[in-house]
């Protein structure tokens, strides 16, 4: 095509050539001189280049040749202003590397399919209680799901959990899932080598077994092919390993070990809401389906059970796993997504106002453009194509700081949020990145052609160049730009301020219990029944205890089994009894849980004595945990003061009994004998709940965490003190972490959502003001001739001041009145995200308000106050 | 050149230059120059083509293959392309002629209905 293309083109100019010289020899003939000839025969033939191209344009892709020209053109042209250029371009990768982020974000947790196949048809199925709010479910619950629902091709329950794992190279702390037959086939996963548990696996009694995942066959197995020989001791127990799964297969979060759950033996309370449950539908079932099929047998579990209760379901809900498990982190990304698309369009209000200012001082090189024959069309395009190349150099640096920008944003990510290791940079968020970048082009592109090829774009010649043809008109533009700017900049940082002043009233909440100088120990033990076994874990928290008082520096240890803002505690139903009425059997139970005025209702929580003492917690009556209080002798509780509040109003607590048995299978009777201060168990914007301690020495506990009062730093103490576990428990691993990392943890979405917030809002705040110096820098400036004359007829320097401000003013406020009324619209929706302020909250919008006109008012100041050196006779002098 | 003479030259419509041309070429094969000659002659000089968009027209109907081009020599014995007219420009001619005498017909319909009438 090309080759051809090139002939035909020769031979063109060849017959070219011939044509002109017929002519002439046709004009010599009529009698011109062969001079008068040859011009007379050009003049008739025309413009030979412009033939040619002509005639090439026959042969070309027209378009595309054009649009390398125009390519070439735009890029001299970006060359030429590099100021601009760059401000830009910058303008631009900031906004567009920022959204990409975060994108990339909600893409991977939200948005990107769950690695599984066909994941779309995996569901997850909660019981629904009595307030509405979706809980586990109960073993008997879960059999009746799967053995009468029909919408389901496997139905599975897990439960994860943390447990000391020895065996393999060294001992862990790993999470370990107890899951049921089933659950493999649910996700779509089968062993890369071994085998999936069979049916000889659930039974009790059966060997046990246990699945590792891929990173910890890696890591700790060595990946060794011979499984037969690898045996692990999973709290105490010995499992031999009979399969490794996939690479990347972790479900649930962060598990590395996955158990038959039916080892534990089946608890046949409908109201112990233990594990979670995950179905893959049939084929050809919806998701309606499903939930009529559970719903009717979660109802039909509400009207016949004997355990009537608040604890016991009242109807069941399906929805599909990835929602379950992003579903609490959706709200909070997809605000930081539309915060960020604002800070986008101040970006892109910037860069608008930019072109604009570009187009005026281009206005005389476009006239001539135009009037040397260029068509409206291919100016449009030039202007088209600036813009996309203005948007694809940002873009593509935009991309690369989001790369680079995104390793920050995940490390700064709360810990909660799930999915993060899915977050990448991947082929989607590129396409993502490029369809923004285009969309952004387009917009430019079409704004800035539509103004600078309107019909203004002739009167730029007349004016002789000196471009106040469309000053007024695209000065109007300029000011609604910036309008448009300062209100949405307004609205990002209302927002930010609504975020951090809610973080601020979450840090003023007194938490109840000190943060500072603790060293925290995660260690686990085995569940047990046996109360022989129970005791010796007793002991054995008893004699680590009294070690790691001896480590130097540690001035007081406790130890908990619910660290506050670490996870949170069980909860259960306690009864109200006295010695003489504790029943024979549990069947005489039932008649008791029919009497509401027996009813109570707590957090479980183990504790130490010396756990109020390192956290600070204020008894406020009768006496905590102490040395009398053993084995043997009557098992006492201290509760939390909401608890007494709540459950004994007007009334001294201490000295009844009571029975929560059901949270540890220990039936003896509590007596309250103190009342401590609440504590904000689940995160400080949470309220506090109503808890009941119990004495770890009285009710041992597997999963424990060891609490250190230290003025040591944490490093010394943690190496201490795993020296004394190694000594007492070589089996043992433990997690250290300072209770300042944990307080700082349970903080991390707020922080995350104000970090983010508040760096988008300062970057348009930074933008919109940079866009109204811009504007009413470029004002000033072209009216330099305008403001000398002024001058010259005697307005004094502060008159000109006046009116330079006066009219930045009124942009100023009129972007400012949108901005609040936009604001108290969109704020609304953040309610639930808020603590301790009201969406529209006066302080905020005030000084947010104040803080955006100083800095716009600045901004026209300095310009301003230009304007009022403005000197008559140079100006009248310009241009 | 009087004024006169200028008004009295009229520009070629859109599109009848590729007309004119197979027109032209119905005769034999032509050299380009050859063709704006004999194109102004025809016309008795009325029809003024620009000598140069001639080749831009020449091209766009090689490209639609309605004709063709071949080496030979002018009539002053100079090495110059010829331009034939293909099978199917032949065929393109008759549908292009009869199509312009259909609307050339209209049009003077439209143009003089009262002479009509009226005779």
């Amino acid at each position: 095509m090309m080759k051809k293309r090139e002939r035909m083109m020769k031979d063109l100019e060849e017959d070219i050539r011939e044509h002109i010289e017929t002519e002439t020899q046709d004009n010599i003939a009529r009698g011109m001189s062969p001079e008068e000839a040859h011009y007379a025969a050009i003049r008739k033939f025309g413009n030979v280049m412009r033939v040619e191209e002509d005639t090439r344009d026959v042969w070309s892709f027209i378009w595309l040749e054009q649009f390398w020209q125009d390519i070439r053109y735009a890029f001299r042209m970006l060359r030429k202003s590099r100021g601009f250029t760059a401000v830009a371009v910058l303008t631009l990768a900031l906004a567009i590397g920022a959204t990409t982020a975060i994108f990339s974000v909600v893409y991977g947790v939200l948005l990107q399919p769950l690695p599984y196949t066909d994941s779309n048809r995996i569901m997850s199925v909660f019981e629904v209680n009595s307030s509405g709010t979706w809980s586990r479910v109960a073993d008997p619950n879960f059999d009746d799901f799967r053995d009468q629902s029909r919408s389901f091709q496997s139905i599975a329950k897990y439960h994860a959990d943390i447990a000391s794992v020895s065996g393999a190279s060294e001992p862990t702390r790993t999470t370990v899932a107890a899951v049921s037959p089933g659950f493999l086939k649910v996700l779509g996963v089968q062993p890369i080598l071994g085998r999936d548990f069979g049916a000889g696996d659930a039974k009790k009694g059966a060997g046990p077994t246990v699945l590792v995942s891929y990173g910890y066959w890696r890591q700790y197995l060595g990946s060794s092919r011979d499984l037969a020989q690898s045996h692990l001791k999973i709290d105490g127990g010995l499992f031999s390993i009979v399969g490794v799964l996939p690479a990347g297969f972790r479900f649930p979060a962060d598990v590395d070990l996955w158990l038959p759950a039916d080892l534990d033996g089946e608890n046949p309370s409908r109201t112990s809401h233990n594990y979670s449950v995950v179905g893959r539908l049939r084929d050809g079932t919806t998701v309606q389906q499903a939930n009529l099929d559970i719903s009717a047998i979660a109802r039909r579990i509400h009207d016949t059970s004997s355990e009537q209760g608040d604890y016991l379901l009242k109807d069941g809900i399906v929805v599909p796993l990835q929602d379950a498990i992003t579903g609490k982190a959706r709200s909070s990304l997809l605000l930081l997504l539309g915060a960020v698309g604002f800070l986008l369009l101040v970006a892109c209000a910037n860069v608008a106002n930019l072109l604009l200012a570009q187009a005026s001082v281009r206005e005389r090189e476009l006239a001539i453009r135009s009037a040397l024959g260029a068509a409206r069309g291919r100016l449009v395009r030039q202007y088209f194509t600036e813009a996309f190349l203005l948007a694809l150099l940002g873009g593509s640096l935009g991309v690369l700081g989001a790369f680079w920008g995104l390793a920050g944003l995940v490390a700064l990510a709360p810990e909660n949020l799930p999915r993060l290791d899915s977050v990448s940079i991947n082929i989607p968020v590129l396409v993502f990145a490029l369809v923004l970048s285009t969309a952004v082009a387009a917009g430019l592109g079409a704004f800035i052609a539509a103004r600078a090829t309107s019909g203004e774009l002739r009167k730029g010649l007349v004016e002789g160049g000196r471009g106040q043809a469309s000053l007024q008109s695209s000065q109007r533009v300029g000011r609604v730009i910036v309008a448009a700017q300062i209100a949405i900049t307004l609205v990002l940082v209302v927002g930010a301020g609504l975020f951090g002043r809610s973080l601020m009233k979450v840090l003023e909440v007194n938490p109840g219990f000190r943060v500072e100088k603790i060293v925290t120990m995660d260690v686990s033990l085995p569940w047990v029944d046996d109360p022989k076994a129970k005791a010796g874990q007793a002991i054995f928290f008893s004699n680590l205890i009294d070690r790691l008082k001896q480590i130097p520096g540690v001035r007081e240890v406790g130890a908990t089994s619910g660290l506050p803002l670490d996870g949170g505690l069980p909860d259960g139903m306690f009864l109200l009894m006295t010695q003489n009425e504790i029943p024979k059997t549990m069947d005489g139970f039932g008649p008791l849980l029919q009497q509401k005025e027996r009813l109570g209702n707590a957090d479980f929580c183990v504790a130490t004595d010396g756990y109020f003492q390192v956290l600070g917690i204020p008894l406020i009556r009768g006496r905590i945990f102490n040395g009398r209080d053993g084995a043997n002798s009557p098992h006492v509780a201290v509760i939390s003061e909401s608890l007494a509040r709540e459950r004994w109003p007007n009334q001294d607590p201490i000295g009844h009994t009571i029975e929560f048995g059901n949270m540890d299978g220990d039936l003896r009777l509590l007596t309250i004998v103190g009342i401590v201060g609440d504590t904000h168990e689940y995160g400080l914007d949470a309220p506090p709940r109503p808890t009941v301690y119990v004495n770890l020495f009285q009710r041992p506990h597997g999963a424990i965490t060891l609490t250190m009062l230290s003025d040591a730093d944490m490093r010394s103490v943690a190496s201490a003190a795993r020296g004394i576990l190694q000594d007492l428990n070589p089996e043992m691993a433990a997690k250290f972490r300072t209770f300042s990392q944990v307080h700082s943890t349970s903080l991390g979405s707020r922080r995350f959502n104000v970090i983010l917030i508040g760096f988008f809002g300062i970057t348009a705040l930074l933008l919109a003001t940079a866009g109204v110096f811009g504007v009413m820098a470029y004002s000033v400036s072209r009216r330099t001739r305008e403001i000398g004359v002024r001058v010259a007829l005697g307005a004094a320097p502060g008159g000109i001041l006046r009116m330079i401000l006066g009219q930045g003013l009124r942009t100023i406020f009129i972007g400012v009145a949108i901005g609040i009324t936009a604001s108290l619209a969109l704020t609304r929706t953040v309610q639930s995200l808020l603590f301790g302020v009201t969406a529209t909250d006066p302080l905020t919008f005030g000084g947010v308000t104040l803080l955006l006109v100083g800095a716009a008012l600045l901004a026209c100041y300095i310009p301003a106050r230009r304007a009022t050196k403005v000197d008559p006779m140079v100006a009248l002098r310009h241009e | 050149m009087s004024t006169k003479e200028q008004r009295e030259r009229i520009e070629l419509l859109q599109g009848t230059l590729d007309l004119l041309i197979l027109r032209t070429l119905l005769r034999g094969p032509v050299h380009g120059h050859a063709i704006a000659k004999a194109i102004e002659f025809n016309s008795d000089d009325v029809l003024q083509v620009e000598q140069g968009s001639l080749y831009p027209a020449l091209h766009r109907l090689i490209k639609r293959k309605w004709i063709s081009v071949e080496e030979g020599t002018s009539e002053n014995n100079r090495r110059a392309k010829f331009y034939k007219l293909t099978a199917e420009g032949r065929r393109q001619l008759a549908a292009e002629t009869s199509k312009w005498d259909k609307m050339a017909g209209a049009i003077a319909r439209i143009l003089r209905p009262a002479e009509q009438e009226g005779e």
